[in-house]
């Protein structure tokens, strides 16, 4: 069965940035300097034929966008300027938006002033809100315990609420991506076994972030740096995560110091501030090719972040040092940046950090399985062919 | 008959031929023979020093026919015959002996090989005896020129010669100059107007008093040699005109290929499938619209229409490429919300100017698709539910994948090839065509505009597929070999040519067919054959056919070449020896 072109999804993955694969004229330069291009994912060259194709059943399939870390390598060696790393990148917000059933993701990245509308009015009814039960049920001069202006209880209990949502949203779209990566791309059949055998794959990637030190670059301290940081962005994030969720009161207890949980807050804060002045820094001097081409979307993300730990140090200072009222309204404004964060998560780049090792879980998995087909271990099922 | 001094000179030509041949030997065996006054060898007879011996023996000894062994006399003939030339002798008292390519470069036994090198000389040696002092003769060069065909090529060709100013009549088949540039709206890669460009050269054309242009005309027969042709034109009222040429210029140009023939691409049965001529059409009208007069959202255009396949025409016809991603501009420009799909096998952008052209059009989204050579495209009807009039299939090369392509109006880029006529004209200007019909030029590199009948010559598509500037070049180089002629106002004529004895000729006429330069002509009133000695090449075919003997080669007479025979007979070598 042949494949439809599309020539309309070209003008679609504009919006997403890829902006110069039409120039694309198939040297293959950028797959053959890639380090992450194996003989069974191919890429950048392969996916950046089906976008010029506007082969959507293939792209939207694919795995192989997850795969590429963009260290820029591609795009240096591109004899025509178009682009591949920027196009991997641009078709992982086209995926995201994919995965996303809701639509919202689609919208906000063909539509920065609408992602940016959304943060604000979450921030601001968040705010309102924050404003209305702390006035309501605690005194602006106190920040800690039962009488604190927003008490940890309801802050957990919000949270709670909150993570519930998120997890609905999430759940979807990794529903969605491994319906599209492992079914209805066929090709192999796919034992139900290796989903356990190659577990380990999925929390060794979101740990280590390996592949992103793999990238090859000659000067070995360009690689080392962006991956040091990404880790310690990531690491930080979860660790303020887990530390929030779970011991939310243990934070905001003074005015000393608990030890036991603000070592590692330091720890995870310094890892944020870093990561955070560190892509600020990189997305203006512009001089690596991965940030020269930003989207309204990341630096809404970053800016949301800063706004975050800057809020977040300065109102644990603030209670140190007494300060309670300054302090409460600090945190009215860390949570008010907090909420649509965390809330646009799912439907942004940002969700990039659950799918990246989930696709190299279900890379290893397809993997494997082209191993055993190979093999000649008994087929139960024809192969499917991508529709 | 004077007595015969010969001079013998065998060349080393290096160690080209002395690493074979032991030209001591020859020189010495050849010393010996009747009337060989001197014999030398030298390491390169062609050098000056060499070719001053020569001329040295020739007034030192009084030498009155000379021997040189050495290379090919197509190499240097025209080298030894100036020197006896210079030396104050006829030039035609020269024979040479092959002994490198017909010798030492084919040989390496040294035995053999010196042996035959001897006995090629002798042969030599026996036939310049019998060789005549012979006078090169000259013909008057007419200055006016037949241009055939009022395409841009010989719109080009006619303001040369004209600007120059030379008589030219311009006969045009049709009712209008132009020819298929005149079918066209913009050329690529700049996008200028072709009728800009005619206009001017039309303009031109017809207000130059030296440019008789004859539209509705055609050439019906053509008589005569170089620098006196006699051309038969029919105008459009059908009277003969009689025309006086020194020159004609062959500028009949291309027809495009029937693209019914490829029955996967439905041209003629699918009512959207159109050519590339026929988009032309439209834009020149202002208007691309499918047959049931929609604005087409898909198109599509296939490229290699009839051309590089095995099937139809195995060559390029080099203009499409850029035509294709000229229409994508078009196409872009008329409908900004269209969607352009290039379907290629290979995209050629070697012109000036056409590689950027082609990364502007892959800027300006055209869908570029690879399609294998000796697949071709399939075109099928859409269903009613598709956004699309018609799906091509195509084998995916970059990708790999079978494809299907939706399309509201597909233009299929198709190839040049001879016109039917071609053949027609070829025989009446006398020309030839290569398997595919295009006329063949003296020389694909060095003389890409004459032709091996002297004062015809080619120009623009009718010798193979060309774009405009190649076209315009190929004309102005035409007209500046006629203008060369001109110049000299004289034709010389070599002095080697067949001539009828006219008291041995019966008339039968045999020679007449078959001269391959229709050089003998055949006079009604005394009943005999004569060679017209402009257009004789000296085959000999004439000389060999004749039943009477009448016909005799100048410089291969009977006696020369049997002489030469009995030199290399062996019977007679081992005599001389």
């Amino acid at each position: 069965m042949a494949v439809r072109v599309n020539p309309k999804l070209i003008d679609e993955l504009e919006y997403f940035g890829a902006q110069d694969v039409i120039k694309c004229y198939h040297c293959g330069n950028c797959s053959a300097t890639c380090t992450h291009s194996d003989e069974v994912f191919v890429f950048p060259r392969r996916s950046m034929r089906y976008l010029q194709m506007g082969l959507k059943t293939k792209l939207e399939t694919s795995i192989e966008p997850w795969l590429c870390y963009y260290c820029g390598q591609c795009s240096e060696q591109c004899p025509l300027g178009a682009e591949p790393g920027e196009s991997m990148m641009s078709l992982r917000r086209w995926l995201i938006s994919r995965y996303d059933f809701t639509g919202i993701s689609r919208k906000f990245f063909k539509s920065t002033k609408l992602e940016l509308l959304f943060v604000i009015l979450i921030a601001l009814l968040a705010g309102i809100g924050f404003l209305f039960y702390g006035f309501g049920h605690g005194d602006i001069h106190v920040y800690d315990g039962a009488n604190a202006f927003l008490p940890s209880h309801f802050i957990h209990a919000f949270d709670l609420w909150l993570a519930a949502a998120m997890f609905l949203f999430l759940g979807m779209n990794i529903f969605r991506m491994w319906y599209f990566i492992m079914i209805k791309s066929g090709g192999v059949h796919i034992p139900w076994w290796l989903y356990i055998k190659k577990f380990y794959l999925l929390p060794w990637h979101f740990f280590t972030q390996k592949r992103y030190a793999e990238c090859e670059s000659k000067i070995k301290s360009k690689v080392f740096m962006p991956w040091l940081v990404h880790l310690g962005l990531m690491l930080g994030y979860v660790i303020m995560l887990v530390l929030v969720m779970i011991f939310l009161h243990r934070l905001q207890s003074g005015p000393e110091i608990d030890w036991s949980v603000h070592a590692l807050a330091y720890l995870a804060t310094v890892g944020l501030l870093i990561g955070t002045i560190y892509m600020v820094k990189g997305r203006i001097k512009k001089e690596q090719v991965q940030y020269q081409k930003s989207q309204g979307s990341d630096w809404i993300f970053l800016v949301l972040l800063m706004i975050i730990v800057v809020t977040g140090v300065f109102q644990h200072i603030c209670h140190r040092l007494g300060m309670e009222m300054i302090a409460n309204i600090t945190y009215v404004i860390h949570l008010m940046a907090v909420v649509p964060w965390l809330l646009r998560m799912p439907f942004t780049k940002w969700a990039h950090m659950l799918y990246r090792p989930l696709a190299m879980y279900f890379a290893g998995i397809r993997k494997n399985a082209l191993v055993l087909e190979k093999e000649g271990a008994p087929i139960s099922q024809p192969i499917r062919q991508a529709a | 008959m004077k007595e015969c001094k010969i001079g013998v000179y065998v060349c080393n030509c290096g160690t080209n031929i002395a690493k074979v041949v032991n030209v001591e030997e020859v020189v010495e065996s050849l010393g010996k023979m009747d009337g060989v006054v001197v014999a030398r060898s030298y390491k390169y007879m062609c050098s000056n020093p060499g070719q001053e011996m020569i001329v040295q023996d020739i007034k030192n000894l009084g030498l009155n026919r000379v021997v040189v062994a050495a290379c090919s006399p197509r190499m240097h003939e025209p080298t030894f015959r100036k020197a006896l030339e210079n030396a104050g002798i006829n030039p035609y008292f020269l024979e040479m002996a092959n002994i490198r390519e017909q010798c030492s470069w084919v040989h390496d036994d040294a035995i053999e090989a010196t042996e035959k090198a001897r006995v090629l000389t002798s042969a030599a040696v026996r036939r310049v005896k019998y060789h005549e002092p012979l006078e090169k003769r000259s013909v008057p060069m007419c200055p006016a020129t037949l241009v055939l065909g009022g395409g841009v090529a010989g719109l080009a060709a006619a303001l040369e010669l004209g600007d120059a100013g030379q008589q030219v009549y311009l006969v045009e088949r049709e009712n209008r100059l132009g020819g298929n540039v005149g079918r066209v709206d913009l050329t690529a890669p700049y996008l200028d107007s072709a009728r800009d460009l005619l206009t001017e050269f039309i303009t031109r054309a017809n207000q130059n008093p030296k440019i008789t242009v004859m539209i509705q005309s055609k050439l019906v027969e053509l008589g005569g040699y170089v620098g006196n042709f006699q051309a038969r034109v029919e105008d459009a009222q059908g009277d003969i005109i009689e025309l006086a040429v020194g020159s004609v210029v062959v500028c009949t140009g291309y027809k495009e290929f029937d693209a019914s023939r490829i029955k996967s691409l439905a041209y003629g049965w699918l009512p959207n499938v159109i050519t590339s001529f026929e988009l032309e059409g439209m834009i020149r009208k202002g208007k691309i619209l499918t047959k049931e007069g929609n604005v087409p959202q898909y198109v599509a255009l296939i490229h290699c229409v009839g051309s590089r396949s095995l099937e139809y025409h195995p060559y390029c016809s080099r203009v499409c490429c850029m035509t294709a991603l000229k229409y994508a501009h078009e196409i872009k420009s008329a409908i900004p919300k269209s969607y352009v799909s290039d379907v290629y096998i290979d995209m050629h952008a070697f012109g000036k100017g056409c590689e950027d052209f082609y990364r502007r059009s892959t800027e300006a989204k055209t869908m570029f698709l690879m399609y294998e050579k000796g697949h071709p495209p399939r075109i099928r009807e859409a269903g009613p539910d598709d956004d699309c009039g018609m799906f091509i299939w195509v084998k995916e090369q970059l990708s790999g994948e079978e494809i299907e392509i939706p399309a509201d109006l597909v233009v299929l880029m198709v190839g040049m090839e001879p016109r039917e006529d071609s053949e027609a004209v070829a025989h009446l200007v006398n020309i030839s065509r290569d398997k595919h019909g295009w006329f063949i030029e003296s020389h694909p590199k060095l003389d890409p505009v004459a032709t091996t009948t002297d004062g015809v010559f080619i120009a623009g598509a009718c010798s193979s597929p060309k774009d405009i500037p190649d076209t315009v070049a190929q004309a102005r180089a035409a007209a500046a070999r006629i203008l060369a002629k001109i110049a000299k106002g004289e034709i010389w004529a070599d002095a080697v040519y067949a001539e009828v004895d006219e008291d041995l000729c019966s008339g039968c006429r045999v020679c007449n067919e078959l001269c391959p330069y229709t050089a003998v002509e055949y006079d009604k009133v005394k009943k005999r054959s004569h060679v017209i000695y402009a257009m004789c090449k000296a085959c000999g075919a004439c000389v060999a056919a004749c039943p009477s003997g009448a016909i005799k080669a100048r410089h291969f007479t009977d006696q020369q070449i049997f002489a030469q025979i009995e030199g290399v007979l062996p019977w007679h070598s081992n005599h001389v020896s």
